[in-house]
């Protein structure tokens, strides 16, 4: 979709930012807003870019650098730090030979950190885009991280 | 036609789906068809059950039989055994964390027993993604009543008079909030539901909305007609993705019923909701930011006054309440304020839901009263503390809560009283945290979120709670000074006082509240470079040396018996403690509750090694540290136990002419005259004193201190310093009708009789008296001198004993019984020479300071019964009113022994220190022997200061046994115990063997060295 097609389908006004800052990031090969996405964007719902970089820059699922086709969000609030977050975030960050923020080489992973995924029960948990997955160890982590590694390859 | 005949209930809340629903569904499914049952039985997916650890769930209906952590592979069983055959699957049925008991109903679990919902009362019992099910549970009657038969006015008393209150943390009066909007003369007001649900471990509004989105969507467009609006937001975080989309479907299935939109139930009443998604952003959840990001700009706070009822959303007048709050509407307005209100205290009424996570058997969402115990909360619902762990505490209220802690237990949770002890109700995040949390870890975590998640707007927010984050990282990694606590403070004052919204406001509360109930862990981080829980990782050798209260190094000498290098690795053991024949075979293993190896096939097995490495020399005293030249002062011992005898050591070790006093006829104290001799046979307490008589330790035995001489005598007769160690042998005797009739005795005193060769005397039937280490022993020695029936009784139940579980089993191994929840009444002479006891019956009740329930007597039910002895070991205390009857000036304390600084044995006298059991009251020998090493150097910093900067036992170093840190763990199984049979035990000295050369060096080998650091 377009900038112009996202714009329409949720409408003109300052209220519908977010949600069409989320979907122009779906959109993008590398799950990031692109600089001539916001200057597009700017152009058709009359913001400034500053404005839309400003309000875009407060929130952190979106992000201005490229990232991986697969967002892997490592939830670290209290439930799952003490369940043994550390040990899951040092697990995929040998696996993937990237620290926190980073993306992996072949453009596949981005492993960040999140707030609470609102999963404690089943700590800990992480995200990996829209799927959630509990009662991580380590070799689990790892696991599901390659699986759909393959699934991406395939 | 098709007739259900059974609903099979399955949980797709968020938590379970991770688990797996998905796949168990089509499992199900597939089942059925196999087995033509695809008519007769329905699977519903519904919201959240709550009891998110033990999930997938699956509940058969119309029994309720409730099925735990269901795999796709078992729904094939349950179709087969279950639906077709009637026999239900016992494998997978929950289990009573205190009694392991399997529980078939679900009605029976107490998890759920003990709950009462009303916000979360179709989760888990309805399919969320289908309206007719949530209207056939009386569904959108509350909207109709409102429209149709209530006033707006009318709807505004209701919520008012029921006394609800805001659930997402502040706790406001909602009906106040909405009587504010409705006053408001506009046009065009607004509805927000705040679902941005940000504080970690709090789940309660994701469970809602995916699990009853529907009683969201009533309950605003009911407030919509109280306060006049004819649109509604609800702000979803976009980490809940699930909850979107079942929000979406329900709001698509209401518009097509009539139950949104315009002319409600016909009644001239116009209401839409739509969905804000938020992008990632903490304090969103504060309402002037959720609503400027609802505007689609920053996510900011602004300062109040103007209210959202005034000036919200769009500048229109607006009412935001969060998820539970809306949730419990309906139900108040369909059964009136009355009921809701009967709920609960005076200020907080109805329920509260929690987020149970952390340390505790049963993790998940649970809606209880208000005002229920923080301790019921966490033993009843919560079912306890997994894995015989010690509570610790409980992080109430997310990162802007606090931390509440064993002596507390008893506070009925309210919107009062929490605040009263530092934190909040927060949204109702609930971490149970055991002992092995550090609380001043736990402070540097809630900081580093809150530094993260600050918006940035008010720099005391953004730059305070930064600088507060290095303060405390600096205590966790050993840098920390004493005036950083005073800062800490400080800070505090200006963040709180200097911020905008509640983040800010609230940001140092997880200082403030550990500092105030956790100081000492502050101070030891400081002082002592110490962290108790053995979680920061900087201050710390090795875990296992870490928890050992005598530091012992661990890794070194388990490595050393791995190369079958036993002198090295017991003169390591002795740099820090010189009793390892002893502690080989009494310790109780405080290293191993640490040890990560337990991560994987269980703990080390530490203490048969080190027992296997003292059983290889006769001697070890040529292994001691190098000992330094007589230096010419003198110091006197007083007590020969293990304190008494490592302070001796360790004196002599460095030079001075240690004597050690004892009033017995023999040297060792408990370690003789209270341990068995089936635990610790004489032979070995012998080998370990003789030693330390090779090494220079003079021991003078009969020797009373208090009568035969005097602590002057001896200060006179030139010992420079004094070492009072005398222990705690003085018996407590409860105030009992019969306790001195003959048959009757007391634990300690029968224990040291049978240990100096007394013949004494037990008939066949013994009932002892009592849970700790001496009852559990009394009740073995009674068996090897005859008795066969014998019952322990314990006042409390078992997870509160204070003895080694390992001890319980062992005497239950050999026939003892323990019958808990009772207590004895008094003992009665009998004409035939026996007694008759009369037994009572105890129940919990509330709990004690130190987090434990206190038993409380039933009345009316004691019961009679007819024993030939009783052994009474309720606990021990010290007495030493002899010894400081000489006018030193020395103080006791209320338990008999003496005041001393548990730290470094100091007393009110400069040239006396004091420490074991006499200060600590009973404990264990590993304890005793930290405490005579703590009084060696107290007393050589008396009289020598500053010559000395380290002590043998300090300053543990790594072993000269090299470690490769790529090496694959394989899976070694860890040694068995090899305890001897009952039978065999009986004729023979000791229970327990030592283990065997191959199987040490094994045992060894699984040692993990955590002391590596690469």
């Amino acid at each position: 979709m377009t900038v112009q097609e996202i714009v329409n389908k949720h409408g003109n006004d300052r209220e519908h930012l977010l949600v069409i800052l989320h979907d122009i990031q779906s959109a993008s090969p590398d799950n990031s807003l692109h600089r001539e996405a916001i200057d597009e964007l700017a152009r058709v719902m009359d913001i400034s870019v500053a404005d839309i970089v400003g309000t875009a820059s407060f929130y952190t699922m979106f992000s201005l650098q490229p990232r991986g086709r697969h967002i892997i969000r490592l939830c670290e609030s209290p439930p799952c730090y003490i369940a043994g977050e550390e040990n899951i975030l040092a697990a995929l960050e040998r696996r993937l030979g990237v620290k926190v923020g980073e993306t992996t080489p072949d453009g596949a992973f981005t492993l960040e950190t999140t707030s609470c995924l609102g999963a404690c029960g089943v700590a800990p948990v992480m995200m990996v885009d829209d799927e959630v997955y509990g009662h991580l160890t380590e070799d689990d982590a790892v696991r599901i991280v390659e699986t759909i590694a393959t699934g991406a390859a395939a | 036609m098709k007739t259900v005949r059974v609903q099979v209930l399955l949980c797709a809340g968020g938590s379970c789906i991770s688990s797996g629903t998905q796949s168990v569904r089509e499992a199900f499914e597939a089942s059925l068809v196999a087995h033509d049952l695809a008519d007769e039985v329905e699977i519903i997916t519904t919201g959240c059950m709550g009891m998110c650890e033990v999930g997938p769930i699956a509940i058969v209906y119309p029994e309720g039989v409730f099925y735990q952590k269901v795999k796709a592979a078992d729904a094939e069983e349950i179709v087969s055994e279950h639906l077709l055959k009637g026999r239900v699957v016992e494998r997978l049925f929950y289990r009573k964390p205190s009694t392991q008991e399997l529980i078939q109903a679900i009605s029976d679990i107490d998890f759920f027993k003990l709950q009462h919902k009303i916000a979360l009362r179709n989760c888990g019992q309805i399919d969320p993604e289908r309206i007719q099910e949530y209207i056939a549970m009386d569904g959108y009657v509350a909207l109709g009543k409102a429209l149709t038969e209530m006033t707006p006015q009318g709807v505004l008393d209701e919520i008012k008079q029921s006394g609800l209150r805001g659930r997402g943390g502040a706790g406001f009066p909602t009906g106040i909030k909405w009587s504010a909007a409705a006053a408001e003369t506009s046009d065009i007001k607004y509805v927000v539901c705040n679902a941005d649900e940000g504080d970690p471990g709090a789940f309660m509004d994701r469970s809602i909305l995916e699990g009853d989105p529907h009683s969201v969507l009533e309950a605003m467009s009911i407030c919509g007609y109280a306060i006049g609006a004819r649109q509604g937001y609800i702000y979803v975080r976009a980490e809940y993705p699930l909850a979107i989309e079942r929000l979406e479907k329900a709001i698509v299935q209401a518009r097509e019923l009539g139950m949104l939109g315009t002319d409600i139930f016909g009644s001239g009443f116009d209401f839409d909701i739509e969905i804000r998604m938020g992008a990632g952003a903490f304090v969103c959840g504060e309402e002037t930011s959720l609503m400027h990001s609802i505007e689609g700009r920053r996510g900011e706070p602004r300062p109040k006054p103007p209210f959202p009822a005034q000036k919200g959303l769009f500048d229109k007048p607006t009412v935001l309440n969060n998820v539970e709050t809306f949730a419990n509407v309906p139900t108040i307005i369909m059964e009136g304020a009355e009921a809701f209100a009967a709920l609960g205290t005076e200020k907080s009424k109805g329920t509260k839901v929690f987020a149970l996570a952390g340390d505790v058997n049963n993790t998940g969402l649970v809606e209880v009263p208000m005002g229920i115990s923080l301790g019921a909360i966490v033993y009843d619902v919560g079912g306890g503390i997994p894995n015989e762990k010690k509570f610790k505490a409980v992080q109430i209220g997310g990162p802007s809560g606090g931390c509440i802690p064993a002596p507390y237990l008893n506070t009925p949770v309210t919107y009062e009283s929490l605040p009263e002890l530092g934190a909040i109700m927060g949204s109702g995040g609930l971490v149970v945290m055991n002992e092995d949390t550090c609380m001043v870890d736990l402070a540097r975590y809630f900081l580093e979120f809150i530094a993260e998640e600050s918006c940035g707007k008010c720099t005391p927010c953004r730059v305070g709670t930064r600088i507060m984050l290095e303060l405390v990282t600096n205590i966790c990694e050993g840098r920390g000074t004493m005036q950083d606590l005073d800062r800490l403070e400080e800070l505090s004052d200006f963040i709180r006082q200097g911020s905008l919204c509640g983040l800010g406001q609230t940001a140092p509360n997880p200082v403030l509240s550990t500092l105030q109930y956790f100081r000492h862990e502050y101070i030891a981080h400081i002082q002592d470079h110490h962290c108790e829980a053995g979680v920061c990782g900087s201050m710390m050798f090795a875990p296992c040396t870490n928890a050992c209260p005598a530091a012992v190094n661990v890794p070194a000498y388990l490595a050393y018996v791995g190369q079958e290098r036993y002198e090295d690795a017991l003169r390591e053991h002795l740099k820090a403690n010189p009793f390892p024949s002893v502690c080989g075979r009494v310790c109780p293993q405080w290293c191993i509750k640490k040890c990560r190896r337990a991560d994987l096939e269980g703990p080390l097995a530490v203490r048969l090694v080190k027992r296997f490495m003292a059983d290889q020399r006769e001697d070890y005293s040529d292994l001691y540290p190098p000992k330094e030249p007589p230096n010419g002062k003198k110091v006197a011992v007083i007590g020969s136990g293990p304190a008494g005898l490592t302070a001796a050591y360790y004196l002599t070790l460095m030079g001075y002419k240690a004597t050690v006093f004892d009033q017995q006829p023999e040297a060792g104290g408990m370690l003789r005259y209270a341990i068995p001799d089936y635990r610790l046979p004489r032979e070995y307490v012998d080998k370990e004193i003789e030693g330390l008589e090779r090494l220079g330790v003079e021991i003078r035995t009969n020797v009373h201190v208090g009568k035969d001489t005097t602590l002057s005598n001896l200060q006179a007769d030139g010992y420079e310093a004094l070492y009072l160690a005398c222990g705690a042998g003085h018996e407590i005797k409860p105030d009992l009708p019969g306790i001195d009739l003959p048959g009757v005795y007391t634990g300690i005193s029968f224990l040291e009789r049978v240990a100096k060769g007394e013949d004494l005397k037990v008939g066949p039937d013994v009932v002892v008296i009592g849970g700790g280490d001496s009852a559990i022993d009394a009740s073995r020695i009674a068996r090897r001198r005859g008795a066969r029936n014998i019952t322990i009784l314990y006042r409390r139940t078992r997870s509160e004993m204070p003895t080694n579980p390992i001890e319980i089993r062992e005497a239950e191994v050999e026939g003892n019984q323990v019958e808990f929840l009772t207590n004895i009444g008094g003992i009665y002479a009998r004409d035939d020479g026996r007694l008759e006891i009369e037994v009572r019956k105890m129940r919990l009740g509330a709990f004690d300071k130190t987090g434990r329930r206190r038993p409380e007597e039933i009345r009316g039910v004691a019961e009679r019964r007819v024993v030939d002895n009783v052994i009474i070991a309720i606990g021990q205390r010290s007495d030493v009113g002899d010894i400081l009857a000489d006018g030193q000036g020395l103080q006791a304390d209320r338990w008999g022994g003496v005041e001393a600084d548990r730290k470094t044995g100091a007393t009110a006298v400069p040239f006396i220190f004091a420490g074991g059991d006499l200060v600590s009251g009973a404990a264990t020998v590993v304890e005793a022997i930290a405490a005579g090493q703590a009084g060696a150097r107290a007393i050589d910093q008396y009289l020598s200061p500053g010559v000395r900067q380290n002590y043998p036992w300090e300053h543990p170093a790594s072993p000269d046994v090299p470690v490769d840190p790529d090496q694959d763990i394989e899976d070694i199984a860890p040694v068995s115990d090899p305890l001897l049979s009952p039978e065999e035990r009986l004729i023979t000295l000791e229970v327990e063997k030592t283990i065997l050369p191959w199987e040490a060096r094994c045992e060894a080998g699984r040692c993990l060295r955590c002391d590596y650091k690469g």
